[in-house]
């Protein structure tokens, strides 16, 4: 595993397995060769291990990569390694490595859209792994972090099956085949129209911006440490970190619409945008209205467009019906 | 019964004398004012479910399920709409709804009309060049609305490369939500100018007639 620009809170997330446990896949289940997190070892002892790997077995292993790309200053603001006196940039060393991987797996949002990193104003233009290994298709494990079931899914199914079906994005389908929104246990609760008002309460917490309905994973029905727990379990809104444009596109995560950014580094409130269109919309009208009154154009435009007869139309009388009544002050007339 | 038709029949005879000075002429086609009415129908359906679903009102509890039921109906509705205009334009070779070249040049002229500074507007066609930018914008936002919505509907399934061109669905819902705001600041527009510009244009949007008036005497 390479670690480029991450907090390593996928391998923390990794650490949480259970079933099979993190012992167990050290020691009976992968070959586990170069992890900065995980190593004994330290330095170039360290790093031979990952250089051993990648000329003595070229198209057999599988490089995972955690963390954005880093590109401004050619890369120069993540270094990942000193090699031959030389400090090796993450782009440069996923891209070696990468090419002569059989499969390259991103792991957590950074590695696989960008992620937190990449968020505006984005000073380090993070991506992405698949776009410095554009000639590769990159299994994309997202997730901030991932859950550990959707790393070791994937890995165990690139060893014994070979790659999962994907989806749109690059996701094994089996993980990201659906919508959070489809398998909430809140559904009913969306369906009938019942939403909670404040973050904390029982209902769909649709209407404090839960991404769910936007966010593809399967957190409603594995869940988190050991399927404890989840986000909407702690009655709190999803905040759709698997998805693509994550964050900048699910902020702030207590509303639907994202923020638009402004030049200068502002950002302003879409609802604020629409309202302000319609509330800018409404004002000119009426303004038009008053002016249009004032000139008499209004009137002029009423009377141009509407015509009055050359003459009356005739009717002819046909019957007449007489009405009798008795009137009420008959008396004093 | 019988009277009463007769009396029916001399109202008309009087009307077809010629009882309104200048011509009475044929404007909007019967399948306009079906397209007309159709979509303003479905559109509001469209837009008032839509905000709906994007954010539930406080005071307007409804079921989901139904809302969204109504809010693909009137989509399905609003896109055959369209379509019947669209054949029904190339049936009849009809161009009143393409903004020309020609005519955007005189758009500063209509803008000044608009803000006073002008008393008359500058000679139009059938609709003038501001009318032809907004109902023009009208169709392409509305095809765009419901390719997105097509897309959202089949959650990725199908038009994967529309979802992937605009970056997710969280950015696509944005693009929606925003041509629902054109919608609604531009169609409260369209209502003003259309009672108070021309009433005999709106009048021809019911009846399909309007009165087309004498040559002015010099």
């Amino acid at each position: 595993m390479i670690e480029t620009g991450t907090c390593t809170g996928d391998s923390i997330s990794f650490d949480n397995i259970w079933t099979p446990t993190f012992s167990d896949i050290f020691s009976n289940i992968l070959d586990w060769r170069y992890d900065w997190s995980m190593n004994q070892a330290q330095g170039n002892a360290a790093y031979q291990v990952l250089l051993d790997t990648y000329s003595k077995l070229p198209n057999e292993y599988i490089l995972l990569v955690q963390g954005s790309m880093i590109h401004s200053d050619s890369g120069h603001y993540d270094h990942v390694a000193y090699e031959q006196g030389k400090l090796i940039t993450g782009i440069d060393l996923v891209r070696r490595i990468g090419l002569k991987a059989k499969y390259v797996v991103a792991i957590g949002s950074c590695a696989t859209f960008g992620g937190p990193v990449s968020g505006y104003p984005n000073p380090t233009r993070s991506t992405g792994v698949q776009d410095v290994l554009p000639e590769r298709r990159v299994i994309n494990v997202s997730g901030c972090p991932a859950h550990p079931d959707w790393i070791m899914g994937t890995l165990l199914h690139l060893a014994l099956y070979g790659e999962p079906e994907l989806e749109k994005y690059g996701r094994p389908k089996m993980f990201y085949g659906e919508t959070i929104h489809n398998r909430c246990p809140r559904r009913y609760y969306y369906d009938q129209g019942i939403f909670a008002t404040d973050i904390g309460q029982k209902e769909c917490l649709y209407r404090v911006g839960c991404k769910g309905p936007v966010t593809y994973a399967d957190c409603p029905i594995r869940r988190w440490n050991d399927r404890l727990n989840w986000p909407i379990g702690c009655n709190t809104p999803c905040i759709g970190c698997t998805e693509p444009g994550y964050p900048d596109l699910m902020s702030p995560f207590t509303v639907h619409s994202p923020d638009i950014p402004l030049p200068g580094g502002t950002k302003i409130a879409t609802d604020s945008v629409a309202l302000g269109v319609l509330g800018f919309t409404s004002a000119a009208i009426i303004g038009h209205v008053a002016a249009s009154l004032y000139k008499g154009r209004i009137q002029r435009n009423l009377l141009k467009s509407t015509v009055r007869g050359k003459h009356r139309l005739s009717l002819i009388k046909v019957k007449t019906f007489h009405i009798y009544r008795v009137k009420k002050n008959a008396k004093k007339e | 019964m019988k009277k009463k038709k007769e009396l029916r029949k001399t109202i008309f005879k009087e009307l077809q004398r010629g009882n309104v000075e200048g011509e009475i002429i044929l404007f909007q086609p019967l399948w306009v004012r079906i397209f007309h009415w159709g979509f303003a129908l479905s559109l509001t359906g469209i837009l008032l479910s839509g905000l709906e679903l994007h954010k539930p009102a406080k005071f307007f509890a409804v079921s989901y399920g139904d809302m969204f039921k109504i809010h693909v109906i009137s989509s399905w509705f609003a896109l055959g709409f369209v379509a019947l205009r669209c054949t029904d334009a190339i049936l009849r070779r009809d161009q009143s709804l393409i903004p020309k070249l020609r005519d955007i040049k005189l758009f500063p002229k209509l803008l000044a009309y608009y803000l006073f500074l002008r008393s008359a507007p500058p000679p139009n066609r059938k609709y003038n060049i501001g009318q032809r930018l907004v109902y023009s914008s009208w169709l392409l936002l509305f095809l765009i609305a419901s390719l997105l919505g097509l897309s959202s509907y089949w959650q990725g399934e199908h038009l994967i490369w529309l979802w992937r061109l605009v970056g997710g669905f969280q950015r696509l819902r944005w693009i929606k939500f925003m041509i629902t705001i054109y919608f609604l600041a531009t169609i409260p527009l369209h209502i003003y100018l259309s009672m108070t510009e021309n009433l005999s244009h709106l009048q021809a949007m019911v009846s399909g007639y309007e009165r087309k008036p004498p040559p002015e005497k010099s």
